[in-house]
């Protein structure tokens, strides 16, 4: 069903199947149950404890039944929910509350107590609104304004191409400050009236399987790879959807010869999730979702159309908006194709590409991937500095001399404009984000003291 | 139980986590995340077995502080003391 509202959502299914669960969760070291009729009156309760606030901000760690109750709670009293990841440096956490216009937290006492100091005082209210920080891999994390209406929506649109049955029950292990953890962990199941089992974080990713007994589960490529090394799997999973970053072929096909259906699920935060699922045995080859209009431009690169889904905006960085969303037409920065039968294949991230003072490009996923095969795995980026393609490698590579001498016959491959003509040897891990990404920008040759 | 002890039995955990490194040395200045094969997931399993095997709990928020094996090392080391 559609909804546009969450109280909408929990009303409904609370008149309809009042007793039936909405919520599983561990209930002292066994599973237990909260009802929708429960859920709702829970959820309204929890309504009452952000009376005179504006913003509140979740933090988010390991998600318990309350989170949830409470995050529908404040939606459904009218303020804006400001989502953010509790693992973050307090500085940056500070730096987000700001942005935001935060005026009370829920979370962890502690971290709370820490942070209570940088609230600020109420501001306007903006009933409905969501607000989802994008990872950044490329660029500093920006304030997604998404609504209810807009995540729901999301939900249903994913779920009318990969239906559950009220019976089903689906396993949230991703956490819900990411928008893909919200919808295809949470909303996903509850729309269709199904149940949500609340994971018990990352001290249990082991065992939620095995103690929830799930239908359904949304995983990152990152936990799809864990699950399937540590086979927690358990026999009543049916259905992954993975989705949220590049997942190699052979870890999907590891997962289907389980005799699980496998959906691979592409979307952006911007997006409110899903714009398209693989459904067939090619999971590389995307059925757009109802809701979307999606387009290639001149250059590739993906456009998407959705009023019903697309975000308002960043908040408060019209700039940066006006970058990606032009007249109702999201810019994705992924580059793809359409088939003659209409289906997506997306094949890389415009923004992985550098363009060479020269104008030729250089797409560095797979540059990248070669270099890192002939250094044994190490880790490193290129990187245009000062114009001239740069190679930034961990010291544990070797000695320069080594280094060039074992990527050589890789750049050879290349035209002499796009070899690597300078080796910087980085005493640190490079930065990458919760879930694997390279933070490019936040790459500070200048720090290395190179020439 | 001195130090050099409890690295034995933390490379043992670590080992069983990951029998791809077996073999691989850990030192102190190990840097977890480049200098061995273990990702964030495997990363996180260690430390759960961990804080089992110790009866112990390391924050959530700490686990992005630890870098390398000889901080894994203190991290235990400064709670069961």
């Amino acid at each position: 069903m559609l909804f546009e509202t969450f109280h909408e959502l929990l009303s409904c299914y609370a008149e309809k199947t009042p007793e039936a669960p909405a919520l599983i969760y561990d209930g002292g070291g066994k599973p237990a149950e909260l009802s929708w009729a429960d859920l709702l009156k829970k959820a309204e309760e929890a309504g009452d404890r952000f009376k005179g606030s504006r913003t509140a901000a979740f933090l988010i760690g390991e998600t318990e039944a309350d989170t949830v109750v409470s995050l529908f709670g404040a939606v459904m009293a009218g303020i804006r929910v400001v989502l953010l990841d509790e693992n973050l440096p307090e500085d940056v956490l500070i730096e987000q509350i700001r942005l935001t216009d935060t005026d009370t937290l829920y979370g962890d006492e502690e971290l709370k107590e820490a942070l209570t100091p940088y609230l600020c005082s109420p501001k306007d209210p903006a009933p409905g609104e969501l607000l989802f920080f994008t990872s950044g891999t490329t660029e500093r994390a920006k304030a997604v304004v998404l609504t209810e209406r807009s995540l729901l929506r999301s939900a249903y649109n994913g779920g009318s191409l990969l239906p559950l049955m009220p019976s089903d029950r689906l396993l949230l292990m991703l956490p819900l400050n990411h928008v893909f953890g919200f919808v295809c962990g949470l909303l996903w199941a509850l729309n269709f009236g199904a149940s949500a089992a609340i994971g018990r974080g990352a001290r249990h990713y082991a065992d939620d399987c095995a103690f929830f007994r799930p239908t359904a589960l949304s995983l990152v490529p990152l936990l799809l790879g864990f699950c399937l090394k540590y086979r927690v799997f358990n026999p009543e999973l049916r259905l992954l959807l993975i989705g949220a970053g590049d997942c190699p072929p052979e870890m999907l096909a590891a997962a289907k010869a389980l005799g699980l259906r496998v959906s691979f699920g592409y979307g952006l935060t911007e997006t409110s999730s899903g714009i398209a699922l693989s459904l067939g045995d090619d999971p590389y080859t995307f059925t757009i979702c109802p809701d979307f209009r999606v387009s290639i431009a001149e250059d590739g690169e993906i456009l998407v159309e959705s009023p019903e889904t697309v975000m308002k905006g960043y908040f408060r960085r019209p700039e940066e908006t006006e970058k990606v969303l032009e007249s109702g037409v999201l810019h994705t920065g992924d580059l793809g194709t359409i088939d003659e039968n209409g289906a997506l294949h997306v094949t890389g991230r415009k923004k992985e590409m550098i363009v060479l003072p020269d104008g030729t490009k250089i797409f560095l996923p797979e540059y990248e991937a070669a270099l890192s095969a002939a250094l044994h795995g190490a880790d490193l980026a290129l990187l245009l500095h000062r114009g001239i393609l740069t190679l930034a490698v961990s010291e544990k590579a070797g000695s320069e001399e080594e280094i060039l001498s074992a990527i050589r016959p890789v750049t050879a491959a290349y035209p002499r404009g796009q070899q690597v003509r300078k080796i910087v040897r980085l005493k640190e891990a490079l930065p990458r984000t919760a879930t694997g990404k390279l933070k490019r920008y936040a790459i500070d040759l200048e720090k290395e003291n190179i020439k | 139980m001195t130090r050099t002890e409890l690295a034995d039995e933390i490379r043992e955990v670590i080992y069983e986590c990951a029998p791809e490194l077996e073999g691989v040395a850990l030192n102190e200045d190990t840097v977890i995340n480049t200098d061995t094969a273990i990702d964030s997931m495997g990363f996180t399993l260690v430390i759960c077995r961990l804080e089992a095997k110790y009866d112990i709990r390391i924050p959530n928020r700490q686990w992005q502080k630890l870098q390398t094996f000889g901080d894994v090392v203190s991290a235990i080391e400064s709670r069961i003391k």
